[in-house]
């Protein structure tokens, strides 16, 4: 924390502020932001013992406690840390993320197998299954009514893909992660040029038919991960970009699924 | 009652135990495997732990093990003395050797995804058991990218080995606690070649 002159800070409001300030600091240690010995506790108490007595209103003297009792847990995460220093699990996390790094797969694999004992566990018929199951085949249709319905072109059994495969198809590398930030940025400076809503169909469509398709393929992505949202009125779908986005899959979200003909009208 | 009979009494008593331990600690009924203390002293009675040490010896013979996981709650790793309140203790049946990695492609894992499982954590571990959200896949986006990262992040919460509070900070799961053998992955990870 730093220092701070003293002069002028025997204020209420002075005195507040500098107790949030405390309080957030212990807060963000708590919460693994910092480390526990970034914050010098007894510079902390130090501030407590000096607005003290300014307190009058019982909100401040809560304030006060509250302060109190988040530096008594910085003091605690302190004495954690080294206890966690001497046992065997010590390890500098710069120094945990340098090695994941340069390590190889196969060799991040084959330590995690060695350290590895997995759980044997039977997976068995509940009551709940038993009736989904049930209601699943009374509401299946017999088979030669299904046969009827099936569309008996064959294509090719499903393969799995690996990374090379992947890449080959433009789906998955650096070269795809390029790709999706590139097309979240012509978003945002659409967006910005727009300044409002921007029409699906529009943004995606281009002159080649396989790049529009790409295009709404890497848009799904951008949906998913909230870097864009997707709003759908009637028939017309609007793209907004999200300028700081979360990088997490949406919760909640559901599916839409788009049907891009040869021809996209615009 | 001639010697003979109450020693075939007293095996049918421990099989009949050991039938009911083994169902309690196979069978999945809730969303975690394994048994309670208190399930297991109910359904299977006070001796509950002789009859877990029968049921060790014959298990050792299929690589298996019974562990009983008492770690503390997520986060509060090196905690202990600090009068924080324990979990019940819980009991599992996990390998006792390990797999290899064919074994482990067998059993649906891809090697990428076990070489970011063992990074991620490392990391959280090396953070004394909690970190932010963003942190882990900062760090597994460095050697995956950050679209995978998070998808991977995400898989690994779903399957127990990572927990994410409300503040979105990760822990090690329950899958870790009963799983992985800590100190030994963080001496290989910081040992081991590249």
């Amino acid at each position: 924390m730093e220092e701070k002159t003293k002069t002028g800070r025997h204020s209420l409001a002075a005195g507040r502020k500098e107790l949030k300030e405390v309080i957030d600091t212990c807060n963000a240690i708590e919460r693994r932001k910092f480390n526990p010995f970034f914050l010098d506790v007894k510079l902390g108490v130090e501030t407590l013992r000096e607005f003290f007595p300014l307190w009058e209103e019982f909100q401040d003297n809560c304030l006060d406690a509250h302060a109190l009792n988040r530096l008594s847990e910085v003091v605690r995460l302190q004495n954690t840390q080294l206890k966690f220093q001497s046992s065997a699990l010590y390890a500098e996390p710069e120094f945990v993320a340098k090695k994941f790094q340069r390590m190889s797969e196969k060799r991040l694999a084959e330590v995690f197998l060695q350290s590895w004992h997995p759980t044997a566990e039977l997976e068995q018929l509940t009551n709940e299954t038993v009736s989904a199951g049930l209601d699943y085949w009374n509401l299946l249709l017999p088979i030669q009514e299904r046969w009827k319905r099936r569309d008996y072109a064959r294509g090719k059994n499903p393969e799995d893909a690996d990374t090379n495969t992947l890449n080959g198809l433009g789906i998955h590398g650096q070269d795809f992660e390029a790709r999706l930030n590139g097309l979240w940025k012509e978003l945002m400076e659409a967006h910005k040029i727009e300044n409002g809503p921007i029409d699906y169909w529009k943004f995606v469509k281009v002159l080649d038919h396989q790049e529009t398709v790409q295009r709404a393929y890497i848009v799904s992505f951008l949906v998913t991960y909230g870097f864009a949202k997707m709003q759908l009125e009637g028939e017309q779908i609007t793209l907004l970009p999200v300028e700081q986005p979360t990088n997490k899959p949406v919760e909640g979200g559901v599916s839409v699924p788009i049907a891009i003909p040869s021809e996209v009208q615009q | 009652m001639t010697e003979s009979e109450t020693e075939s009494q007293t095996k049918s008593f421990y099989s009949d135990k050991l039938k009911r331990a083994v169902h309690l600690l196979f069978f999945r009924r809730g969303k975690m495997p394994g048994a309670k203390e208190w399930e297991l002293k109910e359904k299977v009675g006070k001796n509950y732990q002789q009859v877990l040490e029968q049921l060790n010896t014959l298990l050792a013979e299929l690589d298996l093990e019974i562990k009983k996981v008492t770690e503390p709650s997520s986060g509060q790793m090196a905690e202990n003395e600090g009068g924080i309140q324990m979990d019940e203790p819980r009991y599992y049946v996990t390998l006792k050797g390990s797999l290899g990695l064919k074994e482990a492609k067998m059993i649906g894992w891809r090697i990428d995804n076990l070489a970011a499982l063992s990074g991620a954590i490392a990391y959280v571990v090396a953070k004394q058991g909690k970190a932010p959200r963003e942190d882990v896949e900062k760090v597994v986006a460095q050697k995956y990218g950050r679209w995978k990262a998070a998808t991977l992040v995400d898989i690994f919460l779903r399957s127990g080995y990572l927990e994410e509070d409300d503040a979105g900070v990760m822990a090690l799961g329950w899958r870790t606690k009963a799983e992985v053998n800590l100190p030994a992955l963080m001496t290989k990870m910081t040992e081991g070649r590249a």
